[in-house]
């Protein structure tokens, strides 16, 4: 059990399905789907109200998603100490600028780069996500174990998508 | 239950999965795009059978009830996922 919990790779078809049992807690215990992007959406509403209240004085933030500390932003806290935990206790963990070797073989190791990169594409991803009305864990996973149509879709789009745009990155090494 | 406390363990679990499946890294996420590495596929259909299984297994028992499906407005799910996924495979996230 110990050896378990300090490997640094699951299966994904065994991580998966622990992930599926926190789904199923979460809906019979709180009856809520879990998702991650609206929790940005929250803080960020909050942030707007704090900046300049005008900002946050559209349908958006009054009917959507409303500011404020939400069940989901205490869900993404928990999210960071669970995977720092399992990070940390496999050896996994380490502070890196650029970390992903991959990307080194491929863009070079300049900071700006990735960070550039990563904060453009945390933008569109938000952006989307916010269109669609929600992301992978709470449209993709938690509309899709209802069947729900929005999920398909979503999911449809986001390869449709993404394809092309690892296509672009990746040039003949794709 | 609390809160505060429930909502944490619920995503310290969804967090220790995430890493545990290696989705936190960016190579995991661009090269499903690239179809050749699916964990993220794996990982992600594993948790909805798994959920789906639970969640109506214990709804035909009557033991809870069903939360409010996200809405589908075909639109907005398709636009949102064609930029969602640029942003994905283009940061890794």
């Amino acid at each position: 059990m110990i050896a378990l919990l300090k490997q640094k790779e699951w299966s994904p078809y065994l991580a998966g399905a622990l992930l599926g049992v926190v789904y199923i807690a979460s809906i019979a215990v709180s009856g809520i789907i879990p998702g991650a992007s609206g929790a940005f959406e929250n803080v960020a509403g909050l942030i707007a109200q704090a900046v300049s209240p005008a900002l946050a004085n559209n349908t958006y933030f009054k009917f959507v998603m409303p500011p404020g500390i939400s069940w989901e932003v205490i869900l993404l806290a928990g999210v960071f100490v669970g995977a720092f935990a399992s990070a940390k206790l496999s050896g996994d963990f380490k502070l890196a600028a650029v970390p992903d070797e991959q990307w080194r073989k491929m863009f070079g190791n300049s900071i700006w780069k990735r960070w550039a990169i990563a904060f453009v594409g945390g933008i569109i991803i938000e952006y989307g996500a916010g269109i669609a009305g929600g992301c992978t864990s709470g449209l993709a996973v938690g509309g899709g174990l209802f069947l729900a149509p929005a999920a398909f879709i979503f999911m449809a789009g986001m390869f449709a998508s993404g394809i092309p745009t690892a296509i672009l990155m990746y040039g003949r090494k794709f | 239950m609390n809160e505060i406390i429930l909502p944490l363990v619920l995503g310290f679990g969804f967090g220790w999965s995430l890493q545990k499946a290696g989705l936190t890294k960016y190579h995991k996420i661009v090269n499903v795009f690239r179809f050749t590495d699916l964990a993220v596929l794996k990982f992600m259909m594993t948790a909805l059978a798994v959920a789906m299984v639970g969640v109506f297994a214990l709804s035909t028992f009557g033991l809870i009830t069903l939360p409010t499906v996200p809405a589908t407005y075909v639109a907005g799910n398709l636009v949102g996922g064609l930029i969602f996924g640029v942003g994905m495979a283009g940061a890794g996230f």
